[in-house]
């Protein structure tokens, strides 16, 4: 299949705009998606699989009368197909209720530049070499524990390009890329099994650390065994990014959307200004995040991305926008409107989601904790209440720390509470700032977190 | 527009045969593959997203692409592309077996295949009301109904989010044994949430509709019963208290059972995950639970979401039993995984679509009824919670499970008492099946998406039961 190139794209795009208009459309948009990938896949213990995947498509907005129609497709036979979803979009629009909160389409401005989310090397990969990584992932993981058995895992490589065009004169292309790699474990002695646990680097260039992956994600699964029950208390809690994640993309990053305050889903709402976190948390909402996993020139709706105060030691100051919910308030997008490629229309969401970090290191901030309980992977966290932010989950699993030291793997510990709560009672942030889906952030220490364990 | 774009080189479903088969046999041929499989899709979807009755967008969508397959050497290759000519397909084909030889490199155990009957065969979808034929203005208009019933319910309500998804189309499969399988499509689902608030307390209830049947689920499902049952809930919940956190005994609603089944339990019976080292890997044949606990995965009922005729390897659905009066006898294959375990194929390997590879997914998923009435269930306990229905669960290979629960009571006396609010319950698999010790005589069946990478629509279920004693997470 042929990949198409930027001005190819921009063509697409801006002629599905026009035909649009030319049918009836007071406004329209096109939003064309390609994505590459090449992968490897580690099953039980061995390379099993490797996949190429490509896929492009094309969405189209279109309004009529304040109504919004949405179709897409990724049938590129001929300019037939194209046109066909142009109409139905236009057909959408006209079976649709007009919005009386539609304002118009994103207005043209002029991007920011980003660094570090195109590697050349990333798009050169080929499979053979995507099984080397994969090799040594996997052998470094099998030296350093016998204990532990690696499930899942593998390497992949992606080249992605969107371009989006609207009717008030956006007509925006920007390319990336990423690699994955990453190892699932389990430890097993004597009957026992871990629970799974897993390492492993995402980045926009070619620096990942296969061996390192590979050593940890085995480390991590031999010492949680031999786990044992933990009393019932409140304790501090160490929340290692991947937990920290969990908790968040489920609970305070709804609460920081636009879409979920104007709603009244928010706990949020009518509090730009006050204190909701502890004075140590600063956090931006960083689009352009160097070499940030969520870094892009310009959102789905084809508004530069930004970087947007939200908390400002400990005060909340601002949410996050896109064109829709922007307009309805009198202000402007943040950049914030993201969609699951061409399948979508635009939703609001969080880019790089960035905790700022300080000045301890992981090693120190144990040293600090007397008891308390170092949690990596959380089950669960889906399950939380969104619009309360209250939490429930497991933790599977989590490290006792005793007198300043890892002592023992803990077997099925609770951890309830509320997640604006947890935000006041963060006391230390590390330094170890690392990427995890929307989150870049540190370790972090929250004092006085329910634990229910026997 | 400027590119002139390649022709396309068929028409007509006859002709997609005739390519899918030339394909199949230029890779024997030509790649020496040990096993070659196609499948090839044209999709057609309406959405529909509805907040606090404002259509948000109306949305259609029309997706042609194919997989392909292929095992060399003993190693998987695979290749997904959004087209359907003879030039796309060929030039995937060849990726695939490329890709197949360089994962190779490094096997250890060579992959093979349970041997299967060929079969040709053609599914036609009868839905009473088809999808695809009713108009989107009426799709509107039931989905905004809905919201009107939730948002009239109560002056504590204060958001709505419906979601409405049909999806229809076909699905051609070949493979290089001699399985040619034309199956159509048909998914009717929903995803309906509500809000409330009252001073300080938030509140938040969801349900979903799914069907395989057409859209006269929405016959059963009106929206004034679903927009009741949300409502109602959301409401009730914000008057709810905390549990206590703490070991209790508890009554699991059918809602929670089903859940349960798929999550605590079906995971760990999907045999990909058995072997990867889940705690069932040495207990097949062994008692596992008590006497009163017998689990199906089906993926045979009629209309109800998980159902089809046939898998993405050309398999015959089936109902499977996997735990029988508390001995597993059975897990969830695909043909790999029943040639490694010697079993017989279950019919459970399932692709979302054509961008992705087959991987073994539950269908229906459920617990068999017993004899209990629901009063006889709560009458046994003292002190202990009714765990009516949930939010969402997970599972783990060491058997951990979490279920968050959206509506939970306390039982006091062996009475139902006051509603309790974001409960969730944890603990051990095998340890809490064996705690099971009464089984009700109702019995539902929940349709739900189910997750492991790509989604799966199911459903799962069960009757209402007695566990003697379960940890429950109390909030803070």
């Amino acid at each position: 299949m042929v990949v198409l190139k930027q001005e190819e794209m921009l063509s697409l795009a801006e002629d599905a705009v026009r035909f649009a208009l030319k049918k009836g459309a007071d406004e329209a948009e096109a939003f064309l998606y390609q994505g590459l990938t090449t992968n490897v896949v580690i099953e039980r213990g061995q390379i099993a699989r490797s996949s190429r995947i490509i896929d492009r498509g094309l969405g189209i907005r279109a309004i009529i009368n304040k109504a919004i129609g949405f179709s897409y497709t990724n049938v590129f036979e001929s300019n037939v197909t194209i046109e066909k979803t142009v109409r139905k979009a236009l057909g959408s629009a006209k079976a649709s209720k007009p919005d009386e909160n539609w304002h118009s389409l994103a207005s043209r401005k002029p991007l920011a530049s980003v660094e570090k989310t195109y590697d050349r090397r990333i798009v050169e990969l080929r499979s053979e070499d995507l099984v080397k990584v994969a090799s040594v992932m996997l052998d470094a993981a099998e030296k350093t524990d016998k204990r532990v058995f690696p499930i899942e895992g593998g390497a992949g490589a992606s080249y992605l390009s969107v371009a989006v065009a609207n009717s008030n004169g956006i007509a925006n292309f920007d390319y990336g890329t990423i690699i994955e790699c990453s190892l699932a474990t389990i430890g097993q002695q004597g009957g026992e099994v871990t629970p799974v646990c897993f390492e492993f680097n995402t980045e926009r260039s070619y620096n990942i650390d296969p061996k390192w992956i590979g050593k940890e994600a085995a480390r991590l699964a031999a010492s949680a065994l031999k786990a044992k029950k933990i009393e019932t208390k409140s304790t501090n809690v160490i929340l290692a990014q991947s937990a920290f994640q969990d908790l968040l993309y489920f609970t305070l990053i709804d609460a920081v959307k636009a879409d979920f305050v104007q709603r009244n889903q928010s706990a949020f709402k009518g509090r730009i200004g006050e204190k909701v976190a502890s004075e140590i948390v600063t956090i931006y909402d960083d689009g352009l995040f160097s070499g940030g996993l969520r870094t892009w020139r310009f959102d789905g709706e084809g508004v530069p991305q930004q970087k947007t105060l939200i908390i400002e030691k400990g005060v909340l100051r601002n949410f996050i926008y896109d064109n829709y919910t922007a307009k309805k308030e009198g202000k402007e997008s943040t950049g914030n409107a993201a969609r699951a490629g061409y399948l979508s229309t635009p939703n609001v969401e969080a880019t790089n989601f960035h905790f700022m970090p300080e000045n301890k290191s992981p090693e120190e901030l144990i040293s600090e904790v007397d008891d308390g309980l170092l949690v990596y992977y959380l089950q669960g966290a889906h399950s939380s209440n969104p619009a309360s932010g209250e939490f429930s989950v497991v933790a599977t699993p989590a490290w006792k720390i005793k007198n300043g030291e890892i002592a023992y793997a803990t077997k099925g510990a609770m951890l309830a509470g509320n997640i604006f709560q947890v935000l006041k009672n963060i006391s230390v942030l590390a330094n170890n700032e690392r990427k995890i889906g929307q989150l870049v952030a540190p370790w972090i220490l929250v004092e006085n977190v329910k634990v229910i364990g026997k | 527009m400027n590119k002139p774009l390649p022709k396309p080189v068929f028409e007509g479903r006859q002709c997609l045969k005739d390519v899918l088969m030339k394909i199949v046999d230029r890779t024997v041929q030509k790649f020496g593959a040990e096993y070659t499989e196609v499948r090839a899709q044209r999709l057609f979807k309406t959405m529909l997203t509805l907040k606090e009755g404002r259509v948000e967008a109306a949305k259609q969508g029309i997706e042609n692409g194919a997989a392909l397959r292929v095992l060399v050497n003993g190693a998987w290759g695979f290749a997904s592309v959004g087209a359907l000519d003879f030039e796309t397909l060929n030039e995937a084909i060849s990726d695939a077996c490329k890709m197949a030889k360089a994962a190779s490199s490094r096997l250890k155990t060579p992959i093979k295949l349970i041997e299967t009957k060929a079969i040709e065969d053609k599914v036609v979808a009868k839905p009473r009301e088809d999808p695809s034929k009713i108009s989107i203005e009426d799709k509107i208009n039931t989905t905004s109904k809905m919201s009107n019933v939730i948002l009239g319910f109560d002056n504590h309500v204060k958001s709505c989010t419906i979601d409405y998804l049909d999806l229809t189309g076909t699905n051609y499969f070949i493979n290089n044994e001699g399985t040619y399988i034309e199956q159509d499509k048909l998914y009717v689902w929903s995803r309906i949430t509500a809000t409330a608030t009252e001073a300080d307390a938030f509140s938040f209830s969801r349900e979903e509709i799914g069907s395989t049947s057409g859209y006269e689920i929405f016959n059963v499902e009106t929206p004034e019963i679903v927009g009741e049952r949300v409502a109602k809930r959301a409401v009730e919940q914000l008057k709810a208290k905390p549990p206590k956190g703490g070991t209790f005994p508890v009554i699991l609603g059918t809602n929670v059972v089903g859940v349960f089944a798929h999550e605590a339990f079906g995971h760990l019976a999907e045999a990909d995950l058995t072997l990867s080292g889940s705690v069932l890997l040495d207990k097949l044949g062994k008692k596992i639970a008590s006497n009163v606990v017998t689990f199906y995965d089906d993926g045979t009922i009629d209309g109800a979401f998980g159902s089809f005729k046939y898998d993405d390897e050309g398999i015959p659905a089936q109902k499977t039993v996997l735990i029988k009066d508390g001995v597993v006898v059975g897990l969830m294959h695909n043909r790999e995984t029943a040639q490694k375990l010697n079993a017989k194929p279950t019919g459970n390997a399932r692709a979302e679509d054509f961008r992705v590879e087959p991987i073994i997914r539950m269908r229906n998923t459920f617990m068999e009824p017993k004899d209990y009435s629901f009063e006889e269930l709560v009458e046994g306990i003292k002190a202990g919670y009714y765990l009516k229905s949930f939010r969402g669960g997970q599972a783990n290979l060491d058997g951990t499970f979490q279920v968050g629960i959206q509506e939970a009571y306390e039982i006091v006396d062996g009475k139902l008492g006051e509603p309790v609010r974001n409960a969730s319950i944890s603990g051990n698999t095998l340890e809490t099946l064996l705690k099971v010790d009464a089984v009700g005589k109702d019995f539902e069946l929940w349709p739900g998406r189910c997750g492991k990478g790509q989604t799966a629509f199911t459903c799962d279920g069960g009757p209402h039961i007695r566990v003697k004693e379960v940890l429950v997470g109390g909030s803070a």
